[in-house]
């Protein structure tokens, strides 16, 4: 089961203190009430390795996606965010749009080896980049740890947080693969529940450590 | 981990079964009352799961809706035509008509569809749109001044009856202590995470809607009624939704607007509501403001109620909510008035009405029982109506207060030097419930499989497992053996999942159906086994002889003598197999900073009953999810409109404030399993009592008490300076 402790193929992750992994109420506290949306944006799109998108737009532009291994092509407007990307021009719905602006964490996926809000972040700057969403996690019909975690738990109920809950666990334990509870709580923090699973997803996040079961 | 325990309670006065499917007896169970893991879980956990917001159809158009900026308006034009000629735009429609209203800011007024969203948002500012601005009212304070504009030909005032019971002065004399005050709740709005909308496909006069709704049935009648067009032509379908908490039960008017873009484009049209849209229209649980006297003797026992009250439901009625709760004044009056305001109207919020009530009601009984100085608990368990299956709270809070470590409470304010103060707190909740109806249709096939046709939907709480739990007990199967078809108005019909109705209509159609196709199948296949139809059960996937398990055969050898002509049985509801009433006590524990005013619960215990359990597991995490709702609205939620403006100020999720991950308490559920009385529902009830049980424990903890909700730091904050203003403790 060792290689079920990464996203399939995906390097070991660096999970940075940004996106989901930081806590919402201390983020919003750090960056102030303007900056939320724009510093979300800025901070989950490192510029380092992808090329900086030429000036393009404002129609439609031919982009290239590597979404769980695949290589997908499709047109998009420049504004067209990596959510709405995946979920109305390539029909990959696992990611959940729920507040579109960076607070819920219901479209989390890792992005080279990183939890990021894909509502806050376009199409265009994620080309080049590693992307896995949920719909990667499951080898066939068998379930990752921390999803057979969370269904043994039972971390679901109405389930629209459930794949952001499952990407942002997943990103923790990358990072750490023992998280105490308080550190578990902190990286779930960026992720909003309406139905009230949390205490079901965290005794599932605490069990799995890591990937391994026990 | 919640206590799995489940204990027994021996109810007086249970209702005879009369049944001709009875549950079985429950110590004979093999699935029924023991904790079982989602059917769906693996689809919803692997993104698989399709959501209404999830159906991508071939050619699908994109429809937004274009909403009043203004909270009260006439509108004189709507001029759509820059609109059409956009690019991708296929449709446009006007929504009012010159000449109609708009009652509050995110009223309807026009709708595009085009071929992409951008370009369908894009299309909406292109819609020129006149308005004649009226005056409007953003709070119920401003809606009740006499010179205040009026929201409504006819006032801002709807006028509840008065309730009169006793005698109210003779109350009064007989009252040692006499508490005056005022409590106030908030308007929250359900948030669910999948927001209000469908996805809307014509074939000729035919329509395929799939709605994120909570009443398929009742959203195919819907439709039918504004597009005026049979029944028979439509079909919903709602496999998964993300939520709903009583918002959802039919098309609204995005759902109608969607139908209508189809038709006119000539193709698929999805229109789902975004955060702010669904902030501003989609329902919100309404204000409440009860200003209270009560009285009590020297003995701790209640003597007299005199309560009015108002609340808003925005630009509609329904602000009404059940005061005093749950406790016998024996002389009490009750005024309530709902007070319209230019705000979205409000909608069905679990458990609707309740937990305003119980919030007020219960910070009373805090303040009388220290007046009196008993202990809360005591002087509760003093003012409790009789005992009754539905009513077992006499019994409840001692188990909660052990449980919980009542015993450790302090008098009222923490003596604990430094600025963090704690407290314990408790509060009581009942609800209704019950239900009935349901059809079901139950297929036994050639190859021993078994499909269970409902038209009920799974919102989130497990109803299609419990489907097939209830299925697999009667035949004797692996419950994830069952094919659960359900989210659909082709299948027969059952009523809205709404009011903790869904189990108690349910289960009873689910047990009677198959039953009826376990005596189909025997009536088939008894001959070729030589034995009697009557005499045959189904248990461990197997078809015997009762008591005599080594005459039988498999269930599947059993299915392969029926040959091509599977069994086919419909069935519903009867009476006998679920009940209604159900009552629960809920303890908390926080700590309140009193140099930050930030509250944090730290720990909520809750005893709880609902009749038969079928799935404690499932039970037990909508449990959770009751309190955390509770949590959530006692200290985060708060609708805040502009008074000025009228304007929504949060229609957001980061500053429409929803706990996270760190601000949930630990929470210990110990269910109470009453399979006498056969199956209720427990959607509402675990969340009425939650925010009162804080707010006590925060008046426990400070010594001040927070009469209004939220209890967010400056409410907080604030009471602590008033009261030491005032110089004195409570």
């Amino acid at each position: 089961m060792a290689s079920s402790e990464e996203p399939r193929g995906g390097p070991p992750a660096a999970i940075e203190d940004t996106g989901p992994g930081v806590s919402r109420r201390s983020f919003l506290k750090s960056v102030g009430v303007t900056g939320v949306v724009a510093g979300v944006v800025a901070e989950a799109a490192p510029t380092a390795q992808a090329p900086a998108p030429a000036a393009v737009g404002p129609g439609e532009v031919s982009i290239a996606l590597t979404i769980n291994g695949a290589k997908r092509t499709l047109k998009v407007e420049p504004r067209v965010t990596l959510l709405d990307a995946l979920r109305n021009r390539l029909d990959i719905t696992g990611l959940k749009r729920v507040c579109d602006r960076g607070t819920c964490g219901a479209c989390t996926a890792v992005v080279d080896g990183r939890t990021a809000y894909t509502c806050s972040m376009l199409a265009i700057e994620a080309q080049g980049k590693d992307i896995r969403t949920i719909e990667g996690l499951t080898d066939g019909t068998v379930l990752h740890p921390i999803q057979q975690a969370i269904l043994e738990h039972d971390g679901t109920m109405c389930g629209f947080c459930t794949p952001g809950f499952v990407m942002s666990a997943v990103g923790l334990l990358q990072k750490n693969p023992t998280p105490t509870a308080e550190q578990a709580r902190e990286a779930l923090d960026g992720n909003i529940c309406r139905c009230g699973t949390y205490n079901r997803l965290l005794d599932a996040v605490l069990q799995v450590k890591g990937g391994s079961r026990g | 981990m919640a206590d799995r325990q489940v204990p027994e309670v021996k109810a007086p006065a249970a209702p005879t079964q009369h049944a001709k499917y009875p549950w079985p007896e429950p110590a004979t169970t093999q699935l029924i009352s023991k904790p079982h893991t989602r059917l769906d879980g693996a689809l919803k956990l692997s993104g698989h799961a399709k959501y209404s917001y999830d159906v991508n159809r071939p050619g699908l158009l994109y429809g937004r809706i274009l909403r009043s900026p203004h909270p009260h308006a006439r509108v004189v034009s709507v001029d759509l035509s820059d609109a059409q000629k956009a690019p991708g735009v296929k449709a446009a429609l006007a929504i009012v008509q010159p000449g109609g209203k708009v009652m509050y800011q995110g009223d309807e007024v026009a709708a595009v569809a085009a071929a992409t969203e951008e370009q369908a948002r894009d299309a909406l500012r292109l819609i020129k749109v006149q308005y004649d601005v009226l005056a409007h009212i953003a709070t119920e304070t401003l809606a009740l001044r006499p010179d205040a504009p009026a929201v409504f030909e006819g006032g801002n005032i709807k006028e509840g009856n008065t309730d009169e019971t006793g005698d109210l002065d003779a109350g009064f004399k007989a009252a040692a202590e006499i508490v005056e005050a005022t409590y106030q709740t908030q308007v929250q709005t359900h948030v669910c995470l999948e927001t209000h909308g469908c996805v809307c496909e014509w074939e000729g006069d035919k329509l395929t809607a799939w709605v994120s709704t909570q009443a398929v049935h009742g959203t195919r009648e819907g439709f039918a009624e504004s597009l005026q067009i049979p029944q028979a032509n439509i079909r919903v379908i709602c496999e998964y939704m993300g939520g709903g908490f009583g918002s959802k039960f039919g098309p609204d008017v995005q759902g109608v607007v969607c139908a209508k873009l189809a038709k006119a484009a000539g193709g698929a049209v999805k229109l789902m509501l975004d955060r702010k849209e669904e902030h501003l229209a989609a329902g919100n649980r309404p204000s409440s403001v009860s200003k209270i006297k009560a009285g009590v003797a020297a003995d701790g026992m209640l003597t007299a109620f005199d309560g009015e009250s108002y609340g808003t439901g925005g630009a509609s009625a329904g602000a009404g909510f059940p005061l005093p709760y749950i406790y016998t004044f024996p002389n009490r009056r009750r005024r309530h008035r709902d007070v319209f305001t230019n705000a979205g109207p409000a909608r069905a919020m679990r458990a609707p009405g309740h937990p305003q009530g119980c919030f007020a009601t219960e910070l009373l009984m805090d303040e009388l029982a220290d007046k009196v100085r008993m202990d809360p608990v005591e002087f509760r368990i003093k003012n409790l109506p009789a005992e009754a299956p539905n009513r077992m709270w006499r019994k409840y809070f001692p188990i909660a207060a052990e449980k919980f470590g009542w015993s450790k409470r302090h008098a009222t304010g923490d003596p604990t030097p430094g600025p963090i103060k704690r407290g314990m707190g408790c509060a009581a909740n009942q609800w209704g419930g019950g239900g009935r109806g349901t059809k079901a249709h139950v297929e036994i096939h050639s190859d021993g499989g078994v499909v269970v046709r409902c038209g009920t939907q799974d919102i989130g709480t497990g109803t299609r497992t419990i489907i097939a739990i209830a299925a697999a007990e009667t035949l004797g199967l692996p419950y994830t053996s069952i094919k659960t078809e359900i989210g659909d108005s082709l299948y027969p019909f059952s009523g809205g999942s709404g009011g903790s109705t869904t189990s108690a209509s349910v289960m009873p159609a689910i047990r009677v159906t198959t039953g009826k196709a376990f005596d189909a199948l025997a009536a088939r296949v008894a001959s070729s086994m030589g034995v009697q139809p009557v005499s045959l059960v189904a248990r461990d996937g197997r078809v015997f002889v009762k008591d005599t398990p080594s005459k039988g055969v498999t269930w599947k050898e059993a299915c392969r003598m029926l040959g091509t002509e599977p069994v086919s049985v419909d069935g519903e509801w009867e009476a006998g197999l679920s009940a209604s009433g159900t009552s629960g006590v809920q303890f908390a524990e926080v700590q309140v900073d009193i140099e930050t005013g930030v509250t944090r619960v730290d720990r909520v215990v809750c005893v709880q009953d609902c009749g038969l359990v079928m799935n404690p597991l499932t039970t037990e995490t909508q449990i959770h999810g009751g309190i955390i709702m509770g949590v959530n609205w006692a200290l985060f939620e708060n609708r805040i409109l502009d008074r000025n403006t009228g304007q929504m100020v949060n229609p957001n999720m980061e500053w429409y404030m929803l706990g996270g991950m760190s601000d949930i308490p630990k929470i210990d559920v110990v269910l109470m399993n009453q399979p006498e009385r056969g199956v209720i529902g427990i959607g509402e009830p675990p969340t009425i009592s939650t925010a009162a049980a804080i707010a006590n424990a925060v008046a426990n903890a400070i010594g001040v008490r927070v009469r209004s909700l939220p209890l967010s730091p400056d409410r907080v904050l604030a009471a602590l300076a008033a009261q030491q203003k005032a110089g004195g403790t409570l």
